[in-house]
């Protein structure tokens, strides 16, 4: 695939200016901005150049605005799309440039969840070449990239432009179905929303803190769960669960009710890490935390969990099986509550990777590479092999869990190792 | 007694990890490696006892300076705290700066030929990222005579490294424009040869030739004279080990290696850089005690620069590289420029250097370095370098410096035919 000229739409928000730099350095395309003015446009230029840290791309990247878009856009291979989640606005751009897209040029959404097949439907005969695109930011360290196709006539085009985003962009290419939040980001708010669930259960223990504690880097992340949802902003987690709740009707879809204290947070403009202020705040070196049921912000406790400290000792020097048998042969309610948690987060993986891809091992490449998690198959590999972990579900899990693993015999799908080093997730 | 030395194989961390970030310490790093290490060449834990027992194995540790990056001294004994398998195993650390690992290899490769020991583990390792990029300068300003190259000095070796290219700039006449697109040139192929490697620092970074030649802009600032960030090779966490053993123990196992070390060379040129110059002036190579580094290498293995299909060298800055190709043989002094255009030196030249991606491509956690180097050379010779493998390699080189090239250490590593 030869991608020449591509146009982003909404270049200055933080993806569009990210990608466009990926577009001009790994891609070597020439990269027109599309912003609302010119100033705009102009300080993307400048946001993404730094970016990916190299200034000669600069020349490269073009500034315009809407008013003046249809020379580009006729001038292009790929157009771009990176406005806000809001089908309305996004279909009105369609509709404004659909004129002047070149009947090969392909068409991309990088939408983190609404569906393409609607999306695609103002485009009438273009609509074979509109792809959901979906990079995950920043994407110079985050390679992961789902690709989300519509109707099976797309599919060989779809092996095209993964060929494209693999070998010319450096991605790690996710093949997806067209499905709610498609594969990364429904497991990742998976495994969050349940972790806000949690913190409200256990607020007499301390609630957001303690259950980030539990769940801290030793788990396997460079960030505790409910410090991720403040650092994306509660905004944009509360609407990415929120979507999932009222799109899919599994048996998984309690997981996605989002606790009544985050839409507070978000109504009183508390937004996350952003806004300075939410989940948690800082004040000079002092590190405050969100009591949810009193409303107000308490000092950060650093929590005395046994077996999270003494797997912590083993992380360090690098015993990461010892690290491990602690955790597994804890009898405490945090260590509990931690291997549940794991548990969850793996066989979830696995049902959505089975269900919205054609190769279950794709959730490994979705949490390594865009959430820089501890992939789920490495996960099992960590605690001892898919017959152990069958062991340890089974002693521990509710019969819901055992049967979405039985049902659709996800074990008996593994029958390689996971490409992904589970050494390096493991942070202390 | 000159025993053959042979190299059962060996394993490198991901150079692109930072171990202060992951919360991980100097053990964490040597047990990763060392066990895959031990894996990789099917060495167990018992029959490490069973070496001890009879006093068959050491450990040789190369490290430059975890005194100051880790706060951590007495390095040989480091691997007890690994594993009880390695207690009362002889080991020691040794150290020539950022040719500590060569050092230790060269200790171990004694001890194996005069038959004193059948199997001897080499780890070399740096922990660099624990402080900024100018404490660390500082730190490896030791590396110098300190009191005259390194103290007050921000940043002294790539000053070091620039009057280098200084003087050759002066001492073969050399345009300056064309010496500056070959030291551009040198990074790139460094740069581009990383992404082949899934161990090397830099695989996933965005660099292009346009950015490296344009020295002095802001993402590819200068760092000292004419040197810019895109010359330097980089700070780097890892660690490195490789297996060397007997004839004898080769033998009796049953996985074979058929790979040696096949020849060496050890100088060292006066401490201070400026005394390097007063004492090559009169020679036609810039950095003569490596020239000989090289030829002592190629007349113990008893092979001309004809016979190696490929080369790792030290490339801590690009004008360590450039110096490098007449040292080696390939042109003579003042000749790099048609070695370096004509693309011998490419990965799909004649003669290719740093298929791995080199210190600037691949990372040079300093003490690791020269053990990274002769595993690299092991897995090209034994056809097991991946996609980075250079086809057909019969011997390989390595050329690894410690200081301003104050130690010069030349290995040469063949299949043993």
């Amino acid at each position: 695939m030869n991608i020449k000229t591509v146009t982003v739409i909404g270049a200055n928000g933080t993806m569009g200016k990210n990608v466009s730099a990926i577009f001009a350095s790994f891609g070597n395309a020439k990269v027109y901005l599309a912003c609302r003015t010119m100033e705009k446009a102009k300080q993307a230029i400048v946001d993404a150049y730094k970016s990916i840290r190299t200034e000669t791309i600069r020349e490269k990247l073009i500034p315009i605005t809407y008013d003046n878009i249809e020379s580009a856009i006729k001038e292009s291979d790929l157009i771009f799309e990176t406005l806000n989640e809001d089908i309305d606005l996004k279909i009105s751009m369609y509709e404004k440039i659909n004129d002047f897209i070149q009947d090969n040029s392909i068409i991309g959404s990088v939408t983190s969840g609404l569906s393409i097949k609607k999306l695609s439907s103002v485009f009438g005969s273009k609509k074979k070449n509109f792809f959901g695109i979906h990079f995950f930011n920043p994407p110079y360290n985050l390679s992961l990239c789902e690709l989300v196709i519509h109707d099976e006539t797309q599919r060989e085009k779809a092996l095209e432009l993964s060929d494209y985003l693999t070998n010319s962009l450096n991605r790690t290419v996710v093949l997806t179905k067209d499905l709610p939040s498609f594969l990364g980001n429904r497991i990742g708010f998976f495994f969050i929303n349940e972790a806000l669930k949690l913190a409200e259960e256990y607020n007499d223990k301390g609630g957001i803190d303690y259950i980030d504690a539990i769940l801290g880097n030793f788990t396997g992340r460079s960030m505790p769960p409910i410090v991720t949802a403040d650092f994306v902003g509660l905004d944009t987690s509360k609407s990415i669960i929120d979507y999932i709740f009222e799109n899919i009707d599994d048996s998984f879809r309690n997981s996605f009710e989002l606790p009544n204290y985050i839409t507070k947070l978000v109504g009183d403009g508390r937004l996350g890490r952003k806004v300075g202020l939410g989940l948690y705040k800082k004040e000079e070196d002092k590190k405050y935390v969100y009591d949810i049921e009193n409303d107000e912000y308490r000092l950060v406790v650093k929590y005395n969990i046994k077996f999270a400290n003494e797997m912590k000792e083993n992380i360090i020097i690098g015993k990461y099986k010892e690290a491990i048998n602690i955790l597994l042969s804890d009898s405490s309610n945090e260590s509990t509550i931690c291997r549940q948690m794991i548990y969850k987060y793996i066989i979830y993986s696995l049902y959505v990777s089975n269900v919205v891809t054609d190769d279950i091992y794709s959730c490994d490449d979705a949490m390594a590479t865009g959430f820089g998690w501890l992939p789920p198959i490495g996960y099992i590999e960590l605690l001892g092999g898919k017959d152990k972990f069958y062991e340890l579900v089974k002693k521990e899990m509710d019969d819901k869990w055992i049967k979405v693993l039985d049902n659709e015999r996800l074990l008996d799908k593994l029958n390689k190792k996971s490409k992904y080093d589970y050494r390096k997730f493991i942070k202390s | 007694m000159n025993n053959k030395v042979y190299i059962l194989g060996g394993s490198q961390t991901d150079f692109s990890r930072n171990w202060n970030k992951e919360g991980k310490n100097v053990i964490a790093l040597l047990r990763e490696n060392i066990f895959d290490t031990l894996n990789e060449v099917n060495l167990t834990k018992e029959e490490i006892i069973e070496l001890n027992k009879n006093n068959k194995i050491a450990i040789f540790v190369g490290n430059f300076i975890a005194e100051n990056y880790i706060n951590q001294g007495h390095l040989g004994s480091l691997l007890t705290e690994v594993d009880p398998c390695f207690y009362g195993i002889p080991s020691a650390r040794y150290e020539a700066a950022c040719a500590s690992g060569s050092v230790a290899i060269d200790a171990a490769s004694s001890k194996i030929k005069d038959g004193t020991y059948d199997v001897a583990i080499v780890i070399g390792f740096e922990l660099m990222k624990t402080v900024d990029s100018r404490v660390g300068g500082s730190f490896l300003g030791k590396a110098g005579y300190y009191e005259k190259e390194g103290k007050d000095i921000e940043l002294p070796f790539p000053k070091l490294f620039s009057k280098l290219a200084d003087e050759l700039l002066i001492k073969y006449n050399l345009n300056r424009e064309v010496f500056l697109k070959d030291l551009a040139d040198i990074s790139f192929i460094n740069y581009r040869n990383a992404k082949r490697n899934s161990n090397a620092q830099t695989r996933d970074w965005y660099v292009c030739d346009k950015e490296i030649i344009n020295r002095g802009n802001e993402t590819n600032p200068i760092i000292a004279g004419e040197l810019a960030l895109k010359d330097c090779s980089q700070i780097t966490d890892g660690a490195s080990s490789i297996i060397l053993c007997s004839d004898k123990y080769n033998k009796i196992r049953n996985n074979k290696s058929n790979v040696i070390i096949k020849g060496f060379g050890h100088r060292v040129a006066p401490l201070e850089f400026e005394k390097k110059m007063e004492d090559s002036k009169n020679n036609k190579y810039i950095l003569p005690w490596t020239r000989q580094a090289c030829l002592d290498a190629y007349k113990r293995a008893k092979l001309t620069v004809d016979d190696i299909d490929l080369f790792e060298t030290h490339d801590c800055f690009t004008s360590s590289e450039y110096a490098a190709i007449s040292c080696f043989g390939l042109c003579e002094p003042g000749g790099e420029h048609n070695v370096i255009n004509s693309g011998i030196i490419d990965f799909n030249g004649k003669k290719p250097i740093n298929p791995s991606g080199g210190l600037i491509g691949c990372g040079h956690p300093v003490g690791a370095t020269g053990v990274r180097m002769m595993l690299d050379l092991y897995k090209q010779v034994s056809n097991k370098a991946g996609k980075y493998q250079i086809k057909n390699a019969k011997n390989a080189m390595m050329l690894n410096l410690g200081g301003s090239a104050t130690t010069n250490y030349a290995y040469i590593v063949g299949k043993d035919i």
